[in-house]
């Protein structure tokens, strides 16, 4: 695999939940390095490629290759492919028996084998990093929305994942504590990290993505960069979409505070 | 090992009659006892403490003690200590409507709590009588709530009369155990009445799932 | 009615041993009703659909057939199938284990249904394999919510314990109705019998209630 061949690449993938066809022939390829911003109304698929990208979802049709790997192949792949991987959800998903800092080791000891000195080195630089360093003894239960999807970006980043998959990270939160993980994530791709993003914050795919791929019930109908979608978008959907959102070609500021 | 079925079949008569105690003895208890629950349940809640205090006495007694233990009670003490000499059936009713009784009276308890205060409100608010809320409104939605558990007592009653069987009662598994003592057929006589309980029971299993499946509460 | 409580005080020693034994007995098949009932909870809920029929039919069967009826049978004819000796106390753990057993699986199929399916999925994200995640994520909240209905399976243990006596295990009923029988004082000895039964159910049933509200918030996800 050369340097430039994209690290995930999604060809014609086809997803249905019985009648319903929830992906119509979906391709995608991400680049290292690259944030992809996956925006479009809700129900037009983005999440549930997202799911199919690390295998919790199968496919009816289609491949998604990861390092050049089939990741639908079989269920060896499937784990091996979601180790390099990371995910951060929508519900945030931490473990609540688990205090926070066995919340971001469990994975490095469970899965890489760690040891547990070198998995709590681990965790607790992680926890510094997204600032929350002196919440690694209290429960999830204990935390802000915002606060635990923190810690779930750092439970993903404990397993030094070559690519992170967000899943609509913000859509749960209040709208003061959406700055501060919007702020980790920025930190994320700015330090070069490979990101598919599925998103409502338009400020933020505009700021921060490389590439945006718009979704209209199941299919791709643009993409390119942040420029082409939100001021000239080249279809009509596109368009009609932005516009229901609120976005006129100025710009929204969210208050993104700076990474420190 | 050498198996004589026909003892089984052969007394084909003798597996019915008990049967048919069994499904008395299930069927008397629990049409005594659901009316002996509901009157706990309110006499639980009632506003008077000391009734309160009784009634969970009561109840709480029946749920903690061994249903086995509290037969023998009824069985030996009664007469013993009130003079009172009651038949093995009898005997037999009343201590599982005792028993069956606080079972129900904790079941009814919940379902009537469950009903959201806002129902009671509402009822109130439209000029009803507390009793015409009670009747109207909260009964009817706790009956609902209350019946997948009454299936579940149910079934564990029918399970329960086996132990009646300590008493001479001659339901189903007294006089199994009867005619294995008679006949030396323990395996076949043994293997007769499980399989005799299954076939009553399973159904009745299956039932309450269909009734927990149907009347699931959704809010 | 003239009351006499001298021979349970004369005995004291006789029926300590009894609640010794309804003690071991509950506890015994207490641990093994719990391992039954997660390998069977754990296997129905995960384990495919014809896995699932077979342990529903193990299940179901012991919501049939009577506990008394399992335990005689497990005692008298066991022994004669197999031609093994089966001595009293073992019959009951085995029989008394069994019967919990499936109705703590339901409770541990209940807990682990109730489980979010993101919790299954963040684990599987994570790179686990489905035994991981089952064991290290799922189980231990399931076993949490499960505390309340968990509890209430181990008092009736403790009162199902009582049914060993059919077959002369010398627990606290049989033992009681031995020494009603020897000195005629029933009302004494089974009132007392009772009480000791209520002094073990009523602290665990509450107990474990105490328990669930202390640890409820690490089972809700």
């Amino acid at each position: 695999m050369t340097a430039d061949a994209p690290i995930l690449s999604a060809r014609d993938v086809r997803k249905r939940y019985g009648d319903v066809v929830a992906l119509d022939g979906v391709s995608l390829e991400v680049r290292r390095g690259e944030v992809v911003c996956l925006i479009g109304p809700s129900g037009s698929g983005k999440s549930t490629l997202l799911r199919c990208l690390n295998a919790l979802e199968a496919v009816d049709g289609g491949t998604v290759a990861f390092e050049g790997r089939d990741i639908h192949a079989g269920a060896d792949d499937a784990r091996l492919v979601r180790r390099r991987m990371g995910m951060v959800f929508q519900n945030f998903e931490l473990f609540p028996h688990l205090t926070v800092l066995r919340n971001v080791t469990i994975g490095p000891t469970t899965v890489l084998k760690l040891g547990t000195g070198a998995a709590d080195a681990r965790a607790t630089a992680l926890l510094a990093k997204v600032g929350l360093a002196d919440k690694a003894a209290v429960h999830p239960a204990a935390l802000s929305g915002g606060q635990q999807q923190r810690v779930a970006i750092a439970r993903a980043l404990a397993m030094e994942p070559a690519l992170m998959l967000f899943d609509e990270p913000t859509s749960a939160l209040d709208p003061e504590t959406i700055g501060e993980v919007l702020a980790v994530m920025k930190g994320l791709a700015d330090d070069g990290m490979t990101m598919v993003v599925v998103t409502h914050e338009m400020d933020f795919a505009r700021r921060v993505a490389d590439r945006v791929v718009v979704f209209d019930r199941g299919r791709v109908i643009e993409v390119g960069p942040p420029k082409q979608i939100f001021e000239a978008p080249h279809a009509t959907r596109t368009r009609d979409f932005l516009s229901h959102l609120g976005w006129h070609g100025e710009s929204i500021d969210i208050g993104i505070k700076e990474k420190k | 090992m050498n198996l004589q079925w026909n003892v089984v079949f052969d007394n084909w008569r003798i597996f019915l009659d008990g049967a048919l105690m069994t499904v008395f003895l299930t069927v008397t208890t629990m049409a005594l006892a659901l009316p002996g629950g509901l009157l706990l349940a309110f006499l639980r809640l009632s506003p008077y403490r000391a009734v309160r205090l009784a009634a969970t006495c009561f109840v709480e007694f029946f749920r903690a003690t061994p249903l086995l233990l509290q037969i023998y009670w009824v069985y030996y003490v009664l007469p013993a200590a009130f003079g009172i000499q009651l038949d093995a059936i009898t005997t037999a009713i009343l201590g599982l409507t005792c028993n069956i009784s606080a079972f129900n009276s904790e079941t009814f308890r919940a379902g009537i709590l469950s009903i959201r205060k806002g129902q009671w409100n509402a009822g109130l608010a439209l000029g009803m009588s507390k009793g015409q809320v009670m009747g109207r409104i909260v009964l009817p939605q706790a009956v609902m709530r209350v019946l997948p558990a009454l299936a579940s007592t149910w079934v564990s009653l029918f399970k329960d009369t086996s132990l009646v069987a300590i008493i001479s009662v001659p339901e189903l598994s007294y006089v199994s155990l009867r005619l294995r003592a008679e006949s030396y057929r323990i395996l076949e006589v043994l293997t007769a009445v499980a399989v005799i309980y299954w076939l009553l029971g399973y159904p009745q299993a299956k039932l309450v799932d269909w009734i927990h499946r149907r009347w699931k509460i959704v809010e | 009615m003239d009351m006499n409580f001298q021979p349970l005080f004369d005995s004291w020693f006789f029926l300590l041993k009894a609640l010794g034994t309804t003690i071991l007995l509950s506890v015994l098949s207490m641990l093994l009703g719990f391992v039954v009932g997660v390998v069977v909870g754990t296997l129905r809920t995960y384990g495919g659909r014809l896995v699932n029929a077979l342990l529903g039919f193990y299940v179901d069967t012991m919501r049939a057939i009577p506990l008394l009826v399992v335990l005689v049978w497990m005692f008298f004819a066991f022994p004669i199938l197999f031609g093994v000796r089966v001595d009293s106390m073992t019959a009951a753990v085995v029989a008394l284990g069994l019967h919990l057993g499936a109705y703590v699986g339901e409770a541990i199929r209940a807990g682990l249904t109730s489980v979010r399916r993101g919790q299954m999925n963040a684990a599987l994200a994570l790179g686990m394999s489905r035994v991981q995640a089952i064991r290290t994520i799922i189980l231990p909240q399931a076993l949490i919510r499960m505390l309340p209905p968990l509890g209430s399976l181990f008092t009736i243990a403790i009162k199902d314990s009582a049914i060993a006596s059919v077959i002369a295990v010398p627990e606290l009923l049989r033992q009681s109705q031995t020494l009603a029988g020897q000195t005629f004082r029933p009302f004494e000895i089974y009132t007392s019998a009772m009480f000791v039964y209520f002094l073990l159910c009523y602290p665990v049933a509450r107990g474990t209630d105490a328990l669930y509200r202390r640890l409820a918030h690490l089972g809700s996800s």
